[in-house]
């Protein structure tokens, strides 16, 4: 099945799949109008070195943020499971939820 | 959602903690301003209306051809657009596409999955002809087009995003293997087969077009695997096997056709026959040290001397191997929790009390374990030419089989014409004699 001579135009077929468009996004949180005195999770969801930085965030907000509660917590299942738990704790224990990817 | 990120500097991981206290106080290096600052106003800087009423990002439908062009822009445009492995492709005509179409019973508007290279990508959509265009890219003919339709109809990629660089292996079974010309003996996994080549490579190319991997966008995979040029395709050495074929051992029958999928990192060969100072089960235990027990999967491929020489050692059964394998490997929980990925996919279930991972974080490092606890991860998988009783010891998983015969055509494969037919039986002809003159009993 050759081609046409050179020169000539050819059609060939799109290789790539179709979008699905299924993902419906959602709203951002509402932001707070400050930090002080107010409860931040810092979520590791479990990567190397992610602990490790968080807790400096966590020494960062001690010196500079004093008014700031921090709350430290790994996710508890992997990085790639959704858990309900963690999100409905981050509603009603938190006012803000800071999520640490490291690697 | 477009969410409010900040980067530090990469990588974290094993950064001394002066560093990470730097980086904390330093500036994000995408956006050149201070980290902390900007995390604090991403948490209190009001919401912008597209924050609050977010647009889905809807992709528009792909046409059906691509504008007319000439072959060499064609080319370049496939190239350009990251539409290949960078190897020549044939370009995908009508007149080509609608000749692979011969190869399957399927209809070429017939759904065959969804896929995508990142669980942080929407998936793609994929008919039968789009899967056709793909194994025409591969350079394949109509009698493969059934194999590599239902590596489609797995839904998995041949190249899964992730930073650590994933590995595939796709292992054929049943009477297809023949039919089509697969090579499950000398040099299987050696680029002389053209059914094996091409099957492979055409995995990796559904996997750019319709699993959307896009280099630096959806595929980060910092090293990259030289094996995803064909995905470690081959068929099992079915005949020359002791044992009862794979698929067999995984419910289906020996006259149906499947392929089995596996995914891992590494492949470490025995690099000496079996047998030779040590018996092959006790080898395998010493190679087991390199990998870490993600997922208590191993997948051993095996010539079918190492097959021989394991029944001669009792092992009359494949999942006998397995069962002592996990009876007689050992690890100390030291060396088992201080891999990477052990740290970041095993020890959230440890701490969430998850036996017996729970209880093998309590222990001191010195600890020795038995971290292979399921003997049906442990996968056996046999081919090879009988010129050496060697065999590779993978971290492979076993993910999926599937089965073939659904996308056949109703005269169970497409035929090539008589001189094709001619040429493929004078080369077998001439690969046999090459092995008979050799002393290798066919």
């Amino acid at each position: 099945m050759a081609l046409k001579a050179a020169g000539s135009l050819v059609t060939v077929l799109d290789p790539r799949g179709q979008p699905t468009n299924v993902i419906e996004p959602l709203a951002l949180a509402p932001r707070l109008d400050s930090l002080e005195g107010k409860t931040i999770h810092l979520i590791d969801i479990g990567f190397g070195g992610g602990w490790e930085f968080l807790e400096e965030v966590v020494a960062w907000f001690a010196r500079t943020m004093p008014s700031v509660k921090t709350v430290l917590r790994h996710k508890t299942g992997n990085m790639f499971l959704d858990e309900p738990q963690m999100w409905q704790d981050a509603r009603t224990e938190a006012h803000a939820v800071i999520f640490g990817v490291g690697g | 959602m477009r969410l409010r990120f900040s980067y530090a500097p990469y990588p974290l991981v094993g950064r001394p903690r002066e560093v990470l206290r730097r980086y904390v106080e330093g500036n994000d290096p995408v956006t050149g301003k201070p980290l902390m600052e900007q995390v604090v106003a991403a948490l209190t800087r009001p919401l912008s209306p597209e924050e609050q009423n977010p647009k889905a990002a809807r992709g528009a439908p792909r046409p059906r051809l691509l504008r007319p062009d000439r072959e060499e822009s064609l080319h370049q445009l496939f190239l350009e657009s990251g539409w290949t492995d960078g190897a020549p492709i044939i370009l995908p005509t009508e007149e080509r596409v609608a000749h692979m179409l011969t190869g399957t019973g399927a209809d070429p508007d017939e759904i065959v999955g969804r896929m995508t290279v990142t669980i942080h990508q929407e998936k793609l959509e994929y008919t039968v002809e789009k899967v056709a265009i793909s194994a025409v890219m591969a350079g394949a003919g109509p009698e493969h087009l059934p194999v590599i339709l239902a590596l489609a109809a797995s839904e998995e990629a041949s190249m899964p995003s992730s930073t650590t660089s994933f590995s595939r292996m796709a292992v054929v079974n049943g009477p297809i293997r023949e039919e089509i010309g697969m090579n499950s003996g000398l040099g299987a996994l050696s680029p002389f087969n053209h059914a094996n080549t091409v099957i492979g490579r055409a995995w990796t190319l559904m996997t750019m077009n319709l699993a959307d991997a896009r280099l630096g966008e959806t595929f980060m995979a910092s090293l990259g695997s030289n094996l995803n040029y064909n995905n470690m395709t081959f068929a099992e050495n079915e005949e020359r096997s002791v044992w009862e074929p794979f698929h067999v051992r995984h419910g289906f029958k020996k006259e149906e056709s499947t392929v089995s999928v596996f995914q891992g990192w590494s492949a470490i060969n025995s690099m000496g026959a079996a047998g030779c100072c040590r018996p092959a089960q006790e080898e395998t235990l010493i190679m087991m040290q390199a990998f870490p027990c993600l997922k208590e999967s191993l997948t051993l491929v095996m010539d079918p001397l190492v097959a021989n020489h394991l029944v001669e050692q009792g092992f009359d059964r494949p999942d006998k191997l397995s069962t002592y394998l996990c009876e007689n490997f050992e690890m100390t929980a030291g060396q088992f929790w201080g891999s990477d990925v052990v740290y970041s996919l095993v020890e959230p279930f440890a701490r969430s009390g998850m036996e017996p991972f729970a209880s093998w974080l309590k222990l001191p490092k010195d600890a020795v374990i038995a971290p292979y606890t399921s003997p049906e991860k442990i996968n056996v998988v046999v081919v090879g030419g009988e010129t050496q009783a060697l065999w590779l010891t993978t971290d492979m998983w076993h993910s999926k089989t599937v089965s073939i015969d659904r996308w056949r055509p109703k005269s169970g494969v497409f035929r090539e014409d008589d001189q094709s037919e001619r040429r493929r039986a004078a080369r077998q002809k001439r690969h046999a004699a090459a092995l008979s003159r050799s002393g290798y009993r066919i």
